[in-house]
């Protein structure tokens, strides 16, 4: 009896041992990483945005430029800079990196647990079940107590845990050695798509400089005093408008390349305990993209002041 | 699939385009010319643009403020549609990369589905423990 007792206990406190109870160097990373390349997701997709309105708002000037003059501009050849179907690939692929980056860091902490611990638990609880009724229909004299159906239950999570374990570390890796060059190449697509928007919103917002100049001359006194003040004061705005988004294109460049260089370090960590330069290039990656995600809210919050 | 005729609101806004908006209405040559890709002519026209630029605030009078912005505009218009052929070409590129991250996407499903079957395993176990224990309990009255 007393052995019957202690067997399911030996039993978990065994495979416990064996599933590990703390999160593994490869959850950690992969946590964090997720983390990282949300932002940078975000502030990749908000840097298309920004580009595509800044240059709708240039040709706009342009329109406006143009409207009076005997070569009138027409509206409808305003186009935008990235049509639909380009918008649409580059939100779905990062999108699509967004979830890849979640998912292993979702399989790398075992996401799956509550389910794991439903079935346990039921499973020792039908155990127990098993054994009343065992014990009432034969003469076999079974019994299981509460205490010995919850160690079956633990036993038996622990065992899951192991099983789930082994298998993501050594599938997870395999997918995030596969997944590297693909992420090289698309950081570098990214990274060429930041280089031309950042040459496009220069020349943007040169245009709206000169058209705005162009319109406080040619207006004339036809601006009061004080609406002919506060047209020239949008100039220094606009000037200060194209540094700083140059600044920050320039810093979601360099975090987008640091993607792919973390990436590759977590491909390389994947499958070695030596994690410290891993974690060095995911905190600077967190940190360049930390710096970024309150830039577009303030350049959408300065646009709208603009209209006003 | 034949390539849908494009109308004129949807043609590059060429400097030629704009300034004759009437005439666009035959296909647009949406295809940027050669010379244009050339990263030499992109530089010149780019160097123009800076030039023109550095005139337009030198200049004083609204006169010739306006020709230099007009020639300006002009190779803005041009700039900026090479810089659509560039992004469009990224496009193309992207397409291809995205069956590759989708890929990798189901690859990690496909784990999601086997330990989910370490669960659903456990779960079987529970459930013809469960199916036996329910015999068992109806067994007496059956003797």
């Amino acid at each position: 009896m007393c052995h019957r007792k202690s067997l399911p206990g030996l039993v978990s406190v065994g495979l416990l041992v064996l599933a590990g109870c703390s999160l593994s160097p490869l959850a950690k990373n992969t946590a964090a990483f997720s983390s990282a390349t949300a932002l940078v997701v975000d502030n990749t997709r908000n840097a298309y945005r920004a580009a595509v309105r800044l240059n709708e708002q240039a040709q706009a000037s342009l329109l406006v430029a143009r409207f009076d003059t005997d070569h009138p501009m027409d509206p409808h050849s305003i186009r935008p800079l990235i049509d639909e179907k380009g918008l649409k690939v580059r939100t779905e692929i990062l999108d699509g990196l967004r979830v890849y980056a979640q998912t292993i860091a979702d399989l790398a902490s075992g996401v799956s647990s509550p389910r794991l611990d439903e079935a346990a638990a039921a499973c020792g609880s039908n155990l127990k079940s098993l054994s009343d009724a065992l014990s009432s229909a034969t003469s076999i004299g079974i019994t299981l107590s509460s205490e010995q159906a919850n160690g079956a239950s633990t036993a038996l999570k622990a065992l899951g845990d192991f099983l789930v374990k082994r298998e993501i570390k050594t599938s997870v890796p395999t997918v995030i050695r596969n997944m590297d060059p693909n992420v090289e190449a698309l950081t570098k697509l990214l990274s060429s798509d930041i280089d031309i928007l950042r040459e496009q919103s220069d020349r943007d917002y040169e245009q709206i400089l000169a058209q705005q100049d162009s319109f406080i001359r040619h207006a004339g006194t036809a601006l009061s005093a004080t609406e002919r003040r506060a047209e020239i004061a949008r100039l220094p705005r606009i000037v200060t408008g194209k540094s700083a988004t140059d600044d920050m294109l320039g810093d979601l460049q360099s975090s987008i390349n640091k993607l792919a260089v973390t990436h590759h370090a977590l491909a390389a960590a994947a499958t070695s305990k030596d994690t410290s330069s891993l974690q060095a290039r995911i905190a600077d990656l967190l940190a360049s993209g930390e710096n970024l995600a309150t830039f577009y809210e303030s350049l959408s919050s300065s646009s709208s002041k603009e209209k006003e | 699939m034949a390539p849908k005729k494009k109308s004129a609101a949807e043609q590059a806004p060429t400097a030629e385009g704009a300034l004759q908006p009437s005439e666009t209405s035959q296909p647009a040559e949406t295809t940027v010319p050669p010379a244009l890709t050339n990263p030499d002519t992109i530089t010149t026209y780019q160097a123009l643009y800076d030039v023109l630029g550095r005139a337009y605030w030198e200049a004083s009078d609204i006169k010739y403020k306006d020709t230099i912005q007009g020639a300006r505009d002009a190779i803005y218009e041009i700039l900026t549609d090479l810089n659509r052929a560039k992004l469009d070409a990224n496009t193309e590129l992207f397409l291809a990369l995205q069956p590759k991250v989708k890929a990798s996407n189901k690859a990690l499903g496909k784990i999601k589905e086997k330990i989910s079957s370490i669960t659903k395993n456990i779960s079987t176990a529970s459930s013809v423990i469960a199916a036996i224990a329910k015999v068992l309990s109806i067994a007496p009255s059956l003797a």
